[in-house]
């Protein structure tokens, strides 16, 4: 689906570490998130050893507090570990300066929220555009602005592209938000449940737009409490206590 | 106090800054209490001193007119002393008066050492020599026994001894038995009559407390309003800032609040319970505020009678102010909560319950309306739209930026409108030093001396026209110490009854060319013919030298020497008359800059009270802008924002804001200034003119630019300061 949108693949970009199938774009060792210090230390993750292949759908699940989302955030840049490495498409992504994660971020990775995070004052299509002029893409304006057309247009949401993030629903949001994450064409997306605030028909087709992304290359990852959504995933990490309790096959394998 | 701690723990530094701009306001608020505190350190100081209902400085009379004086009608007391001026070692000027032990108007209280009773012993104000010291007055050698008030006090003998002894008497205090204004007048008119039988008249305009009351309180009462009304602007900031807060402290807990109301929760209480929130922290405000009011107030009003009236008053406490301004600070947090407090209960409880942060972008008419404006950079867009998502608090921004921007541009517009005014209101005159006679009263021969330079003699005092205090000046037709500058009429002539008057003075009191007018010399009322008008920037009737004096009482007689020889100064030139003092021109304007520089330095630290809690109370805004817009910053972040970009869209939206303060700022400033000149005009019945501080405008704008980039540099770096995801996690 995604190769007609008009800015090339992430396959075709020469910045792209190693691209050949099954060699892993994500190598996380020893990862560990703790917050606070001494008896007020808080144990986000410990100890996680994990790998993901190009391509792949992995479900992350487990209960609550069991680290799924600690473990997303690490994943996405969007938080720093206490200790271990993250290695990502070849960099290590843990000891990345704030202004390089920044760029890193815009470049190679896709987030997908449960609350969209939308900014309320831009429109659909702004949205959208925003991430490729953050990630100082240098396509002229116009260009930018029909390939952000064109991701909405992915999402079904061409028609809907001057709208406000007011104007829209919860599942409307979440599929521009999904076109936001697209639009950079990144190596890889974190999506952490990205149907929880969804109802059941919606949740379906974001899953569905989700799952395309893989098919067109792109791995992603999506944390769920939906055991069903996370069984259309290549593998599914179950999460207890901040550490990898197991690691299954999923439907798609 | 648990629940106070939670509030605070919840936004730690917004309440704050709240907290410390609403204290500094209270605290501003204080000033009004200045002529309150100003008014009982007079008072003081008069009961102190035992000053009287009636103060006369009068030509020389001898000791044997005390009887008539104390027979006269209406008198509870009176007294008489010698009050001479005499020079330091250093040359500097001091007023040494008769200490008569017995005495009980205008007597002397003593703050440390003691009394003098010995012919070589003298007591000198605070901050003067030390007790035991040694010094020599007109030549004749002093020791230091004790600090006293304002003036110089020594025995009878030893005054007589430095006046050269001279053993006559020069000053009246007189009790009355009513103080209202009409008996005090007549009073004075009897006591003028009687010195006239002793061969003595009143060297200058008698002073008369009316009612207890000093002539000084009209004029501190003039600054005291200004001032009050500065500290007025600054307790509207504070409360508009409290408003901001307050409504932000409340619209945070809409959803706590609709949870509350969805479990069965009434609104009166819950209503009550955010009230109470607010009122705590205007409490907590109170507290510290009002003692730092007293503190304020006492300092304004100790270095405003220390420079204008001589004095150092105690501390004293204004209660009403203190209660009035409690009750209003109250009252007006208690209405912004309630407003805050209905507001967010009364919103339907399916929407309190979906959104946190009140109302959403594009709900309303003009959110859409500038959803329109699709050009430039999306974040610049983003901005512009963040503007008018809230336009109150945009508003309030832009308020509290053109507040500090007012208040920083008004002091050097008052300070340089007061300076040109001083040097304007001495271009009239052409000479090089001046001479005054040291004691009251014509004691010079107005007849030109024969100097190889050239000197003029003439007359220099106080009257009263209109009601309002004069300088009444004495000059030769041919003058060549004064350019009349006259913008109507004719200049007087000699051993006429022309006067001339200077035209701000004339057109406010509606005087006009060929009235005539009544003035109110030492010596009585006498009447002028107006026939110009001169324009002098001050309040001056300039009349004959031969029919002043004459008017005076003392026919032929005159109390300056003006020199237009630069170097009259000198020992050689005006100094060569005994027991006079000389000034230059820069010396009239030195005395006039230390005034201006008084008077600003009040005005100018109440400014910086205001701009203090404009800042506070825009840090606060700010402060409440990153608290609701604090997922948007971290989404954009985890979308690849770098600190940078996050640092460039603040400031893109906070630089409009910025410019459009700063130019309501100088407006505000420069009317402002303008306002202020007219009241001290009209309130004084003078010209001072308007001169705008616009050489600081330039500064001012860099200033207000810097802060506000600094601020949004502050306020970026306190959003990205967690990590992105513990953000986005708060928002899920």
């Amino acid at each position: 689906m995604l190769q007609s949108c008009v800015l090339p693949s992430a396959a075709s970009d020469p910045l792209a570490g190693n691209t050949s199938p099954g060699h892993p774009l994500v190598s996380a060792r020893s990862l560990t998130r703790i917050w606070g210090k001494g008896s007020a230390a808080q144990v986000g993750i410990a100890d996680v050893d994990l790998d993901i292949v190009r391509g792949e759908v992995l479900a992350i699940v487990g209960p609550s507090g069991s680290g799924k989302s600690t473990l997303g955030a690490l994943l996405a840049g969007i938080d720093k570990p206490t200790s271990g490495s993250l290695v990502v498409d070849g960099q290590r992504v843990d000891q990345m300066k704030p202004d390089a994660l920044a760029d890193w971020r815009s470049r190679r990775v896709g987030i997908v929220f449960q609350s969209f995070h939308l900014l309320p004052t831009l429109t659909a299509v702004e949205n959208v555009e925003l991430s490729l002029e953050l990630g100082r893409d240098r396509a002229k304006r116009r260009v930018r602005h029909r390939a952000a057309l064109e991701a909405l247009n992915l999402v079904g949401m061409r028609a809907s592209h001057r709208k406000l993030p007011t104007q829209l629903s919860g599942g409307e949001q979440q599929r521009v938000g999904i076109a936001r994450a697209v639009v950079t064409r990144p190596s890889f997306i974190v999506a952490d449940e990205p149907t929880g605030a969804l109802d059941q028909a919606n949740g379906h087709i974001v899953m569905n737009l989700l799952t395309g992304l893989a098919d067109a290359g792109t791995t992603v990852v999506f944390i769920t409490h939906d055991l069903e959504l996370a069984a259309t995933a290549h593998r599914i990490v179950r999460m207890v206590d901040g550490r990898i309790d197991s690691i299954t096959n999923g439907g798609r394998s | 106090m648990r629940a106070a701690l939670r509030h605070f723990r919840r936004a730690p530094g917004r309440i704050l800054a709240s907290i410390l701009a609403l204290t500094l306001a209270v605290g501003a608020v204080g000033v009004v209490a200045i002529p309150a505190v100003s008014r009982d350190a007079i008072r003081t100081a008069i009961n102190d001193e035992g000053i009287g209902d009636i103060i006369a400085t009068t030509t020389p009379f001898s000791h044997a007119a005390l009887a008539d004086l104390r027979s006269i009608d209406g008198l509870t007391h009176l007294e008489i002393a010698s009050d001479r001026s005499a020079n330091l070692a250093d040359g500097s000027d001091i007023r040494l008066v008769t200490f008569m032990p017995g005495h009980t108007l205008d007597r002397l209280t003593i703050v440390a050492g003691r009394a003098p009773s010995h012919i070589d012993e003298v007591v000198v104000p605070p901050g003067n020599s030390p007790i035991g010291e040694s010094l020599a007055i007109n030549g004749v050698d002093f020791t230091v026994v004790g600090h006293g008030t304002t003036v110089w006090w020594t025995s009878e003998d030893a005054v007589y001894a430095v006046a050269g002894a001279d053993t006559r008497f020069n000053r009246v205090v007189a009790q009355a038995e009513r103080t209202d204004e009409t008996s005090l007048q007549a009073l004075s008119e009897r006591l003028r009559s009687t010195l006239g039988d002793v061969g003595a008249t009143y060297a200058e305009v008698p002073i008369l407390l009316v009612d207890g009351r000093a002539p000084i309180e009209d004029a501190l009462e003039q600054v005291s309003l200004l001032i009050g009304l500065l500290g007025v602007v600054a307790g509207l900031v504070a409360l508009v800032l409290l408003a901001s807060t307050t409504n932000t402290l409340i619209t945070e807990r809409t959803r706590d609040v609709a949870v509350m109301r969805a479990l069965g929760g009434r609104s009166r209480p819950i209503r009550r319970r955010l009230r109470r929130m607010a009122l705590g922290i205007t409490g907590v405000a109170l507290v510290l505020g009002l003692p730092l009011g007293i503190v304020i107030s006492n300092l304004i009003a100790r270095l405003v009678l220390k420079e204008f009236v001589g004095i150092t008053p105690d501390t004293t406490v204004d209660w009403r102010v203190v209660a009035g301004s409690a009750v209003a600070t109250l009252l007006g947090a208690r209405m912004v909560a309630a407003r805050a407090a209905r507001r967010v209960s009364s919103i339907p409880l399916a929407d309190a319950l979906r959104d946190r942060d009140g109302i959403g972008f594009g709900r309303r008419w003009h959110h859409r309306l500038v959803t329109r404006v699709s050009t430039g950079r999306l974040l610049s867009r983003s901005a512009l739209r963040s503007t008018m998502r809230r336009p109150g608090r945009s508003i309030a921004m832009v308020t509290q930026i053109a507040t500090a921007v007012g208040a920083t541009v008004l002091i050097p517009g008052l300070a340089m409108s007061i300076d040109r005014s001083n040097v304007d209101s001495l271009k009239p005159w052409l000479w090089a030093a001046e001479a005054t006679t040291a004691d009251p009263g014509l004691a010079l021969r107005a007849v030109e001396p024969d100097s190889p330079t050239y000197e003029e003699r003439g007359i220099r005092f106080w009257g009263e026209l209109s009601e309002l205090e004069v300088e009444v000046v004495g000059l030769i037709e041919g003058t060549k110490v004064f350019d009349p500058r006259l913008t109507e009429g004719r200049w007087i002539t000699d051993g006429s009854r022309d006067a001339v008057v200077s035209r701000g003075f004339a057109t406010r009191e509606e005087i006009e060319i060929g009235e005539r007018i009544t003035v109110e010399l030492p010596s009585g009322p006498h009447m002028y013919d107006v026939v110009g008008l001169s324009d002098d920037f001050v309040r001056a009737v300039y009349i004959n030298r031969t029919t002043l004096a004459a008017d005076a009482g003392v026919p032929g007689g005159a109390n300056t020497i003006w020199s237009t020889d630069p170097a009259a100064d000198t020992p050689t030139g005006l100094h060569r008359y005994d027991a006079v003092e000389v000034r230059t021109l820069d010396d009239v304007l030195a005395e006039y800059e230390t005034g201006t520089k008084a008077l600003v330095a009040v005005f100018g630290a109440i400014a910086a009270i205001v701009v203090g809690v404009a800042v506070l109370a825009l840090i606060s805004s700010m402060l409440v802008n990153l608290y609701e817009r604090r997922h948007e910053f971290a989404a954009l972040q985890a979308i690849g924002a770098r600190r940078r970009t996050l640092r460039g869209a603040l400031i893109r939206e906070l630089l409009p804001l910025a410019l459009v303060g700063l130019g309501m700022g100088i407006g505000l400033g420069m009317l402002g200034t303008r306002g202020m000149i007219c009241f001290f005009e009209s309130a004084n019945s003078i010209d001072i003119g308007v001169v705008d501080g616009t050489g600081s405008l330039p500064y001012v704008a860099v200033a207000t630019v810097a802060s506000v980039v600094l601020l949004g540099r502050l306020i970026v770096r306190m959003a990205t300061r967690r990590p992105v995801a513990a953000t986005l996690r708060g928002a899920a």
